[in-house]
């Protein structure tokens, strides 16, 4: 099968001498619904940023669309993100700015910057991003500004904002670990509809092993920048859950 | 404890020292009539510095032999570890070596600032010293209201010279503030830019309002022109610094949320940055105006129009009772400005 997305040798020193990631091997398919975990500090974050290329990887090769951007640059990489939505633990929504605009936001890389800079948005994008607002459940509080809305319904926003980019590929850096429980579910639900009605291909940093046998189709573990397990969520037993999380470590169910 | 807080440790002490025995050096000639006039001291300036120098060297020496002989020390108190500083807390503040010099030394710094200052008890209580004050403090509380039209135009020359300069100085500064924000400025050009930004930035605002006051009626002439560009550049190097800081402060993750959906830096700027911003630098805008206000009636006494030049007119032919008036008008001015700038300043919260 032709993949989507496919990582070999991918390396990340930071400057302080940090390495995040040693040599990562990784492919993504097309239409899977693919979970990292590992424990905070093991390299989930820095290898989501380095995929749509936040951060610049200090050695390996990415090749996205049969297309090598390790080395993208400005403009270029500015394209690469724009077929990339992601997703934040803090949502990281615009304050003071309603929801629609904070939508319409994904449509920057794609509207001219003049244009923008007066918030200038083509009408089908408006069109467009009412839709997005629509999937995710939350239509009624376009007006309404972003951070008047509860944790749970800001996440959806975030959603609605990565779909308005129309990309092939969602990031999701660990979308709910800010989340109560039962949002936690339901921003995953919105996920998996996003994965199974639109197509679209999401590769997600999770904490919850119950959360990542319920929605993954294929996980992969990283340790200390080292990946470590690759295959079905089911497969993850009382032993590769210690070789992950450590010893000690105890699953924990939030259902 | 560590080698680098040893040597902070003796650093400090040495200077500590050194300051310490300069004092009781400069004490003693104040006192027993030594000669400190400006111009003997130019005059022996290579003398000055050398046994500076040398104080300071004898200092260390001294702050070495205190740590060896096990003499508690301020530097050590300061930089020891936490395992001796508790060690150190058990002897009482005036039974420990250390405290006696700190309040040795505050004490000879506090007699010899009084001799410098020229204190006088006998000044301050001077009959006919007081029968002049209170002779002005009767015209000053028997205000000529008569002076109250030309004084309200006056202050209001004043108010448009604080907003003038406000206004005027909020576009550059808006500009600049990105140019000297760490965060903004990001790789080894942004870093150079931003260091000059900063640079003249600090410069201009060190420079008082007053001065720029002084250079620019040379420039233009005397009058509320030249008030006006003195408070204009102040504003813009204290506005671009304080905008700066709001803009590094800005929250990273709707930074990255942007970049993320590949937008230019420019749309990053503006759609993540601006918008966190923007109440604040509202805010310290007000404030700004306020300060104006009080600073362009400072700057009218040096020739900077409005009601300053005004006041320095009427003081300096001791016309009390106008210079009353004038004062009335200021306060209210001021207290206006500030109630309305601190009320409107809650309310943008």
């Amino acid at each position: 099968m032709k993949t989507l997305l496919s990582v070999r040798g991918l390396q990340k020193v930071y400057p302080n001498g940090v390495t995040a990631l040693k040599g990562i091997d990784l492919d993504v398919y097309p239409g899977e619904f693919l979970v990292v975990i590992g424990l905070s500090g093991s390299g989930k974050s820095t290898l989501l940023r380095c995929l749509n290329r936040l951060i610049d990887p200090t050695a390996g090769k990415i090749i996205f669309k049969d297309r090598q951007i390790e080395k993208a640059e400005g403009r270029e990489a500015r394209k690469v993100r724009r077929k990339m939505g992601m997703i934040f633990q803090h949502f990281n929504l615009i304050p003071r700015q309603s929801v629609l605009q904070n939508v319409l936001m994904g449509r920057l890389g794609a509207t001219n910057p003049w244009k923008s800079l007066f918030h200038l948005f083509a009408p089908q994008d408006v069109v467009k991003a009412k839709s997005y607002l629509e999937l995710v459940g939350i239509a009624d509080k376009a007006d309404l500004r972003a951070d008047q809305l509860s944790g749970g319904q800001q996440q959806r926003v975030a959603i609605a904002r990565a779909l308005a980019q129309n990309p092939e590929l969602l990031l999701a850096d660990e979308p709910v670990a800010s989340l109560d429980p039962a949002t936690a579910t339901a921003v995953m639900e919105y996920l998996r509809k996003v994965n199974k009605e639109l197509g679209i291909t999401v590769v997600c940093n999770l904490h919850f092993l119950s959360l990542v046998r319920e929605y993954a189709t294929r996980v992969i573990a990283l340790r200390a920048g080292e990946l470590v397990f690759e295959g079905n969520p089911q497969d993850i037993d009382e032993t590769w859950f210690k070789k992950i999380y450590g010893e000690t470590a105890r699953d924990i169910n939030v259902r | 404890m560590s080698a680098s807080s040893a040597l902070r440790r003796y650093i400090f002490d040495a200077l500590f020292f050194a300051y310490s025995a300069a004092l009781v050096i400069y004490g003693a000639m104040l006192i027993f009539g030594g000669d400190t006039s400006q111009e003997t001291a130019i005059a022996q300036m290579n003398t000055i510095l050398l046994s500076l120098l040398g104080l300071s060297a004898v200092s260390a020496a001294v702050a070495v032999g205190c740590a060896k002989a096990h003499i508690s020390t301020l530097g050590e108190v300061l930089f020891a570890s936490h395992a001796r500083r508790l060690e150190l807390g058990k002897i009482g503040f005036f039974k420990s070596q250390w405290g006696l010099h700190l309040t040795a030394t505050m004490l000879l710094t506090f007699l010899v600032s009084v001799k410098v200052t020229e204190f006088s008890f006998y000044e301050l209580t001077d009959a006919g010293g007081i029968a002049g004050a209170l002779r002005l403090y009767h015209g000053l509380t028997h205000a000529n209201l008569g002076l109250l039209p030309t004084a309200i135009a006056q202050v209001v020359q004043t108010i448009f010279i604080a907003f003038l300069a406000t206004v005027i100085a909020i576009p550059p500064a808006f500009v600049l503030s990105f140019l000297g924000a760490r965060n903004v400025m990001t790789g080894n050009t942004g870093f150079t830019i931003y260091a000059v930004t900063r640079t003249v930035l600090n410069i201009a605002r060190s420079v008082e309002p007053l001065i720029w006051a002084l250079i620019f009626t040379v420039w233009v002439g005397v009058g509320p022109f030249a008030g006006m560009l003195a408070l204009m550049i102040h504003s813009l190097a204290s506005l671009a610094k304080q905008f700066s800081e709001i803009i590094e402060d800005a929250g990273p993750g709707p930074i990255e949320a942007i970049r993320s959906t590949g937008a230019s830096p420019l749309q990053v700027v503006w759609f993540a940055i601006v918008p966190q911003t923007l109440m604040p630098f509202i805010s310290f805008v007000i404030y700004r105006w306020d300060t104006n206000l009080r600073m362009a009636t400072v700057i009218g006494l040096v020739g900077g129009g409005g009601i300053g030049t005004l006041l320095i007119q009427y003081q300096g032919q001791a016309m009390w009772p106008e210079v009353g008036c004038i004062i009335i008008v200021i306060a209210a001015a001021v207290w206006v400005m500030d109630v309305a700038s601190s009320y409107i300043r809650e309310a943008l919260r």
